[in-house]
């Protein structure tokens, strides 16, 4: 049994193919990961999905069958980066998106407190939404997709805009909702933020898939595929090295698929001009991952197709 | 169908809290009260206690009779004779009197008199009283009933032949209700307009719309919406109604001639019969413009252009009153952005054929219905191209694909 079930879809707009021939499926329980850069289709696929845009192509059943008006009211969806009525209070808005999700406005006045209060905003509820912060916004949008308590939660960019501690508050509260059992489906441009919490995840780009599956088992695919090298000298334009990044002192090298880490570390050794003081084969993260597949030859040629 | 009555009564209770909806409805009451008030101070103010002067050469007013008190039981002016305009410029200059009129010799001729007075002309009312003097005292020698009738003058009342409309000529209001109800009708119209427009212009762009259309059908959407704005505009005429009323009540008090007006309910009833379908029509072609635009003043452009539809009668304004029953003005009276403000400019000034009554409600319920399944349309296709402007021949491709 699937959630959701998104088969050989694909969407166009004039010119612009937003969406290529993209499936995947999504269990009952698990948190599942569309991940790509901006502008990937991520948007237009769960659009899709929630039946916003028709595919042109492909087919989606979502608990089994066709979304119908019924299931909608299992659903909570948090569009990407916006959603509220900016010149309304936050209550009012709250409440009246809740309803229209089928639960009377006192459950849904009797719900809202806890949640207020988890993310701090009891004393926002009579300001008006455009007095309020991103963050604050971004945490409103979050109650008023769960307020109605739904079965699959869809969320759009749902770290756009938090600091640090709201973060850890929403992936603190999406990993409590996974424990009860709710299906969560969110996309990410920052795929180091949701790695952690998705059990398995589609890496789209250009509107294509590129990786489905486990994330356990994906990054142990693509294992020694990352180098961590930390010392003086050029560690760039390294054979076999598809990208170097540098973050503090450390660099961080993704490999080519079928480049031995010893063969990077022989070349290193031969260049005079470098002090090595640190080598590690690391565990590659999903963006590492991510960089090694769009940069195959056979996926570019994909992708400018 | 329950979220279609959420949408409805969120879209209506957001519009009246606006408190541009509050200044655009207000006005209208706080001008009535203010012409209100005007007239009762004017009706009160007077005729000013000071009496009238005369110089009469003409000899017909040497044995004066006086009037009797009106009606109403209101006393005329005292009018007081004088031998000559001197004598009558000192009593004015004394202040005994607060005028004098010359009557020249051949004023049964030429119908001409003389007004003299200080700085402030005398009220109109102590004009009408002079009027009611000489009128009285030149058929002094007609039988009272008579001299009564052609003081007062006759009120005759205009039927057409079918006995569907009636029109009496004292009573003003059968003329100025139906010019006001097609001035505030285009108004209302133009106000709810815009306020539709925003609503959808702002949804489109705080993606609020993508929260609900996973929430609802768009018909629920756009039909909860057309209805919650019908509301707005029933609220804003009924509170102009009621104040219309309440005004008239209020006036009969103090002026008299107010109490002989009566209230053409058959137009009314025509005009209620209209303002669904016409208020369904708006809403379903500004939720389209809404739906295809970008953004609210590129929608506001095209809803100018539209609103010039529904005040298209006004330009035709003379033609209506010199020849309601031309053809050019009958097609207004089909057509359903017309229709309404044409029928009630026409109610003034002759009888509407039931035919074209019925066949334009017709036509205009029909259009109404069809502007809000296309809006429908149009607004799932247009709602989510966030900053595009869509093309008549994209939104004609789409429609074709979602059919086939």
């Amino acid at each position: 049994m699937t959630t959701v079930q998104v088969a050989h879809v694909s969407k166009s707009f004039g010119d612009v193919k937003a969406v290529q021939d993209v499936s995947f499926e999504v269990y009952p329980g698990e948190v599942f990961g569309l991940l790509g850069p901006n502008g990937a289709g991520k948007t237009t696929t769960i659009r899709m999905m929630l039946d916003i845009f028709r595919p042109d192509r492909g087919e989606i059943t979502i608990f089994d069958g066709k979304l119908t008006e019924a299931k909608k009211n299992r659903i909570g969806y948090m569009p990407e980066d916006r959603g509220l009525y900016k010149d309304l209070k936050l209550e009012p808005t709250l409440l009246f998106l809740a309803t229209l999700k089928g639960i009377d406005e006192a459950t849904a006045r009797a719900r809202l407190d806890p949640w207020l209060e988890r993310f701090d905003l009891t004393g926002f509820r009579q300001q008006k939404v455009q007095n309020l912060s991103k963050g604050m916004q971004q945490k409103a949008q979050l109650i008023a997709t769960l307020l109605h308590d739904p079965e699959l939660l869809v969320v759009d960019e749902p770290f756009a805009g938090l600091d640090p501690v709201n973060t850890r508050l929403v992936k603190n509260i999406i990993e409590e909702l996974r424990q009860q059992g709710k299906t969560i489906i969110m996309s990410a441009h920052q795929m180091h933020q949701v790695e952690e919490l998705c059990n398995r995840i589609l890496l789209i780009d250009h509107g294509r898939n590129v990786l489905y599956g486990e994330v356990d088992k994906i990054k142990r695919d693509f294992a020694g595929n990352a180098l961590a090298i930390e010392g003086q000298g050029d560690f760039t334009n390294l054979p076999g090295v598809l990208e170097a990044r540098q973050h503090n002192s450390t660099w961080h090298l993704t490999l080519d698929v079928g480049v031995d880490p010893q063969d990077v570390l022989r070349a290193l050794v031969r260049q005079e001009d470098v002090k090595l003081e640190r080598f590690e084969v690391a565990e590659p993260s999903l963006e590492d991952i991510f960089v090694t597949v769009v940069q195959r030859p056979e996926h570019e040629e994909a992708a400018n197709a | 169908m329950r979220n279609f009555w959420l949408i409805a009564k969120h879209e209506y209770l957001k519009i009246v809290r606006k408190k541009s909806f509050l200044v655009g409805t207000l006005w209208v009451p706080a001008m009535i009260t203010v012409v209100m008030v005007v007239s009762i101070l004017a009706s009160l103010g007077q005729r000013g206690e000071l009496p009238l002067g005369y110089v009469d050469h003409t000899g017909l007013l040497s044995d004066a009779v006086t009037l009797s008190p009106d009606a109403d039981g209101k006393t005329p002016l005292t009018m007081r004779a004088f031998s000559d305009e001197a004598a009558a410029h000192q009593a004015l200059m004394d202040e005994a009197i607060q005028a004098y009129y010359v009557i020249p010799a051949d004023y049964v001729q030429s119908g001409r008199a003389q007004l003299f007075y200080l700085d402030q002309r005398p009220a109109e009312v102590a004009q009408q009283d002079f009027r009611a003097f000489l009128r009285a005292n030149l058929l002094a020698d007609y039988p009272a009933d008579i001299q009564r009738r052609m003081i007062e003058g006759s009120a005759i009342t205009f039927r057409s032949s079918d006995g569907s409309q009636e029109l009496e000529s004292r009573n003003v209001m059968a003329f100025i209700v139906p010019f006001a109800a097609a001035f505030f009708f285009v108004f209302a119209v133009m106000n709810s307009g815009s306020y539709m427009l925003q609503a959808i212009t702002d949804e489109k762009e705080n993606r609020t719309i993508e929260v609900l259309a996973t929430s609802m059908r768009p018909g629920e959407l756009v039909g909860g919406k057309a209805l919650g704005l019908m509301s707005v505009g029933l609220t804003q005429l009924g509170i102009w109604l009621l104040t219309g009323v309440l005004a008239l009540f209020i006036a009969s008090f103090f002026v008299p001639e107010v109490q002989g007006v009566r209230i053409p309910w058959t137009l009314l009833g025509v005009v209620a019969l209209f303002f669904f379908p016409a208020y369904a029509l708006i809403a379903g072609l500004m939720t389209a413009v809404g739906g295809i635009v970008s953004d609210l003043r590129q929608g506001q452009q095209i809803s100018g252009i539209m609103n010039l539809f529904f005040m298209l009668p006004f330009f035709f304004m003379t033609l209506i009153m010199a020849k309601p029953n031309s053809p050019v003005i009958v097609v207004m009276t089909l057509f359903p952005t017309t229709a309404f403000v044409t029928i009630t400019m026409r109610w003034a000034m002759t009888t509407v054929p039931l035919w074209q009554l019925a066949v334009s409600w017709v036509l205009l319920v029909a259009s109404a219905g069809a502007s809000v399944w296309l809006a429908t349309r149009i607004f799932r296709i247009g709602m989510l191209h966030y900053g595009q402007t869509l093309r008549v021949k994209t939104i004609l491709a789409r429609l074709r694909a979602e059919r086939s």
